[in-house]
C-alpha cells in the first residue's frame, strides 16, 4: 500500500468518525436530554441548604391537582424548615417538583428547575422556572390554571410573608405558561380551587 | 523522489481542505433558500426587495431596504463593521451583532446582522424596530411582508360568497374605488386592482363551494391582485363593477345556464327581498371577512350582529396532542368550521374568525378582531388536557389573577379603558354567557359538562364583549382523541353553541 493511499484512507476514516460522533451527539440531544430529571429534585431537595439537619420539622401543606383536575387536594409533608424565607420558598417549590405521595396529578414536570426565587419588601414572591416546566406538560386552561395555584396557594399556605406570586421563565416575563393562562400580572391565591373535600 | 514527496503534499493540502469542506457541511446544513418579497409602498411609488431566508429567519438585504425607505448618502464598509449615511441620520452596524445604531439611539433586534453574496443582512424585525425611526410615517402590521411609508393609505377589502342558481357569485367590497383588469391563466382568473397599495386584512379565502376553491391575495411584484381558482375548469366567468368601483362582483356558472352575457345584473332568485346586483352580501364589514362565508344576502345597513370564533393555537403553536397524534390546533379549527355552519344556519349572526388556516395571531391580534368587529360574543375553542376520560366540556369566564390595584371610590369615567382591563366590564354577561353554554352542553347525553369556572384565560383579558373559553376535554399524551373527532360529536357541539347563542339574546346588533 502506498503511502498516499494510507493518508487518503486516514483521512476518510477520520471523517466518517467526525461525522458519526456529530450524529450521535444530535440524537442524545434529542432523544435523552429530559431524561434524569426524575431523581434531581429529590437530590436537589436533599442538599444540605435546603434540608439543614439542625433546622425544624415543619408540617407542610402542599397543594397537589386532584386526579380528575376538578381543583386542589392538600398534601401534608414533614419539611427540615430552612432558616430563610426564600430558602424555604425553594423548599415547597422542589416537595410540589417531587410530586405527591398518595397519587394525585403533578404539578410541574420532574425536571423542573427553579431558577431564582426573590421575595420583595411588600411580599411578592418572583419565582423563575426553568423552560423545562414546559416538557411533557400537557397543556390546558384547567392543568395550567392547577399548575399555577398548586404554587401560589401552597407558597401562601406555609410562608406567611408570600402575598402574591409573580412566574417567570428563564428570567422574562411571559405571556402566557403554555399558550393558556395569564401570567402577565402577579397571583394572589384562590382558595375556590382548594376548596374540593377528599 | 522529490518530484513525488511535492506531489503528495498538494495532495494533502487537498485532502485537508476536502476534509474541512466536509465538517462544515455537515455542521451547517444548507441555509439559504430564497423565498419571497418585501415590498415598500410609498408616494413615489413601490420597490420590491428579496427575502433570504438565513437559517429560518427572514432577511432582507440591508442598502436596498434603506433605498427603498429613504436616500443613502453614502456609507462606509470595514470588514465586520459598516457605517450608513442616511440623511442627516447615521446608521451603525456590526456584523453578528444584534445592536443598531440609528444616530444616538441604540436598537435591538432579535437577530443577528449577517452577510451574504457580499450583502449585508438585516433580519426582518429591522422594518418594525428601525424603518419606523428613519421615515417621516410609517405604517407596518408585524407579520406581514408590505410596509407603507409616507402619505400611502392603503385600501382594504372584504370578501364574501353566495350562491346562485347554477353558480355562485363572489362579491368584494373596497374601501376605495378600484378599477379592475381581469386575466385568465392557467385555469385560473387574476384581477388586477390597479396601482393603489393594499392591505388586506386576510391573505387568502378557502371556500367549501362547488364554484369557487380559493381567492388569495398577492402583492409580491408590488402589483396589487386578486387570484381566484374556480372550482372547475368548465364554468363562465362574468365579472362587473358597481358602486363606483367599491364592489367587484363576479359570477361563476354552469355554462348554457348562464345570466345575460353582459355580466351578472340579472337578480338571482334565491336573493332576499334587498337584493340587488349592487348589494353585497354579509361578512363584508372591513374587520376580519369571514372565511366560512354565510350564505344569505344583506345589505350592510342591517349587518347582522358578529360572533367572533377564535380557535385557539395554530401554526408552530399545536396547542395539545392526543396519544394517537390528533393536535389541539387541527381540531378547533374543525369544530370552528361546524359552530360557524350553525350561526349561519340561525340567520341571525355573522360569524368572524379570528384565525383562517394554520396561522397563529398572537393573543391581542385575535382580541382586536373581536373588538373591531363590535361583537356580541366572543368564544374561544380549546381543547386540552383535563384531567382523566372524557368527554368533558368545560366554560370558562376571564378571572384576573389579582383583585384590581387602585379602587378608586367614585368610579372614574375614563374615554378609553386600559388594553388588559377591557374584560372586566363584561364579566357579568360573560357569565351569562357560560351559563347559557353550559346549560346547553349539560342537555347533551354522554357528555360531562361541569358548572362554568373561572380561570385566568389571557385570550379573554381584552376582549371588549362577552368572552368565554370552550375547553373540549380530552386531548392529553396518555389518551387517544376518542369521540373528539367523531363528525356527530363536533356536530352536537357545534349545534349547541348556536342555540346558547341564540339563547344567551345577543340578536342586537351593535353599530
Amino acid at each position: 500500500m502506498s503511502r498516499r493511499t494510507l493518508v487518503v484512507t486516514l483521512i476518510v476514516l477520520a471523517v466518517v468518525i467526525a461525522s458519526l460522533s456529530y450524529l450521535r451527539s444530535l440524537a442524545w440531544r434529542t432523544f435523552h436530554e429530559i431524561q434524569g430529571g426524575e431523581e434531581s429534585a429529590h437530590v436537589r431537595l436533599s442538599q444540605e441548604a435546603l434540608q439543614p439537619s439542625t433546622g425544624l420539622k415543619q408540617n407542610v401543606t402542599l397543594y397537589f391537582p386532584a386526579d380528575d383536575e376538578s381543583g386542589l387536594i392538600p398534601e401534608i409533608r414533614a419539611l427540615s424548615w430552612a432558616a430563610t424565607d426564600p430558602d424555604r420558598i425553594r423548599q415547597v417549590l422542589l416537595a410540589l417538583i417531587e410530586g405527591p405521595t398518595k397519587g394525585h396529578n403533578r404539578p410541574l414536570p420532574p425536571s423542573t428547575d427553579v431558577r431564582a426565587v426573590f421575595l420583595t419588601a411588600d411580599g411578592t414572591a418572583y419565582i423563575d422556572f426553568s423552560n423545562d416546566i414546559l416538557k411533557g406538560f400537557a397543556p390546558g386552561i384547567q392543568s395550567e390554571t392547577l399548575t399555577v395555584y398548586s404554587v401560589v396557594n401552597s407558597l401562601a399556605a406555609n410562608i406567611p410573608a408570600v402575598k402574591k406570586v409573580r412566574i417567570l421563565l428563564e428570567g422574562r416575563e411571559v405571556e402566557t405558561l403554555d399558550g393558556h393562562v395569564d401570567l402577565t400580572e402577579f397571583f394572589v391565591p384562590n382558595p375556590v380551587l382548594a376548596e374540593t373535600p377528599n | 523522489m522529490i518530484k513525488s514527496s511535492h506531489r503528495l503534499s498538494h495532495y494533502r493540502t487537498l485532502i485537508i481542505l476536502g476534509f474541512i469542506l466536509t465538517l462544515i457541511l455537515l455542521v451547517c446544513p444548507a441555509q439559504r433558500v430564497r423565498s419571497d418579497n418585501f415590498v415598500f409602498y410609498s408616494p413615489r411609488g413601490y420597490e420590491v426587495v428579496p427575502i433570504e431566508m438565513i437559517g429560518n429567519v427572514k432577511y432582507l438585504p440591508l442598502l436596498p431596504v434603506l433605498n427603498a425607505v429613504g436616500s443613502v448618502s453614502g456609507w462606509q464598509e470595514k470588514r465586520k463593521s459598516m457605517t450608513v449615511y442616511f440623511g442627516k441620520l447615521q446608521l451603525e452596524l456590526r456584523m453578528g451583532d444584534k445592536k443598531v445604531k440609528v444616530g444616538k439611539a441604540e436598537v435591538a433586534l432579535q437577530d443577528p446582522i449577517r452577510a451574504s453574496n457580499g450583502q449585508w443582512m438585516v433580519p426582518l424585525d429591522f422594518v418594525h424596530f428601525v424603518v419606523p425611526r428613519l421615515a417621516e410615517r410609517t405604517s407596518y402590521r408585524t407579520g406581514s411582508e408590505r410596509i407603507f411609508i409616507g402619505d400611502v393609505k392603503p385600501a382594504s377589502f372584504a370578501v364574501s360568497l353566495k350562491s346562485l342558481p347554477n353558480g355562485s357569485r363572489l362579491s368584494v367590497q373596497f374601501t376605495n374605488p378600484v378599477r379592475v383588469r381581469t386575466v385568465s391563466r392557467n385555469g385560473r382568473y387574476v384581477v388586477f386592482l390597479g396601482n393603489q397599495p393594499f392591505e388586506p386584512l386576510e391573505q387568502a379565502f378557502r371556500f367549501e363551494d362547488p364554484y369557487v376553491t380559493e381567492l388569495t391575495f398577492d402583492d409580491q411584484d408590488g402589483v396589487p391582485k386578486l387570484i381566484l381558482t374556480p372550482g372547475s375548469a368548465a364554468l363562465n366567468f362574468y365579472s362587473s363593477e358597481t358602486a363606483g368601483g367599491r364592489t367587484l362582483l363576479v359570477d361563476l356558472v354552469k355554462p348554457g345556464a348562464a345570466p345575460s352575457p353582459q355580466g351578472p345584473t340579472a337578480s338571482p332568485p334565491v336573493s332576499t327581498g334587498t337584493a340587488g346586483p349592487a348589494t353585497p352580501s354579509a361578512a363584508s364589514k372591513p374587520a376580519g371577512p369571514a372565511a366560512t362565508v354565510s350564505r344569505q344576502a344583506v345589505s350592510p345597513e342591517t349587518l347582522l350582529p358578529a360572533v367572533v370564533l377564535d380557535p385557539g393555537h395554530g401554526g408552530e403553536d399545536t396547542g395539545a396532542r392526543s396519544r394517537d397524534g390528533v393536535l389541539e390546533k387541527d381540531l378547533v379549527e374543525q369544530v370552528q368550521d361546524r359552530v360557524s355552519a350553525a350561526l349561519a344556519a340561525t340567520h341571525a349572526y355573522r360569524v368572524v374568525p379570528t384565525r383562517v388556516g394554520d396561522a397563529d395571531p398572537d393573543l391581542d391580534a385575535r382580541d382586536a378582531i373581536a373588538n373591531v368587529a363590535h361583537a356580541i360574543a366572543f368564544l374561544s375553542l380549546h381543547a386540552g388536557s383535563y384531567g382523566t376520560g372524557g368527554p368533558r366540556v368545560a366554560v370558562y369566564t376571564y378571572a384576573f389573577p389579582a383583585p384590581p390595584a387602585l379602587v378608586p371610590s367614585e368610579p372614574t369615567r375614563l374615554a378609553f379603558a386600559p388594553w388588559d382591563e377591557v374584560q372586566r366590564a363584561h364579566l357579568e354577561r360573560s357569565r351569562q354567557l357560560a351559563s347559557a353554554l353550559e346549560e346547553q352542553f349539560a342537555k347533551l347525553s354522554g357528555i360531562t359538562a361541569p358548572p362554568p369556572a373561572e380561570a385566568p384565560v389571557h385570550v379573554l383579558r381584552s376582549v371588549d364583549a362577552p368572552a368565554v373559553a370552550i375547553e373540549l376535554g380530552n386531548l392529553s399524551p396518555d389518551l387517544d382523541a376518542g369521540i373528539l373527532t367523531d363528525v356527530n360529536f363536533q356536530q352536537q357541539i357545534s349545534e349547541a353553541i348556536a342555540r346558547a347563542i341564540e339563547a344567551f339574546g345577543g340578536g342586537t346588533a351593535k353599530p
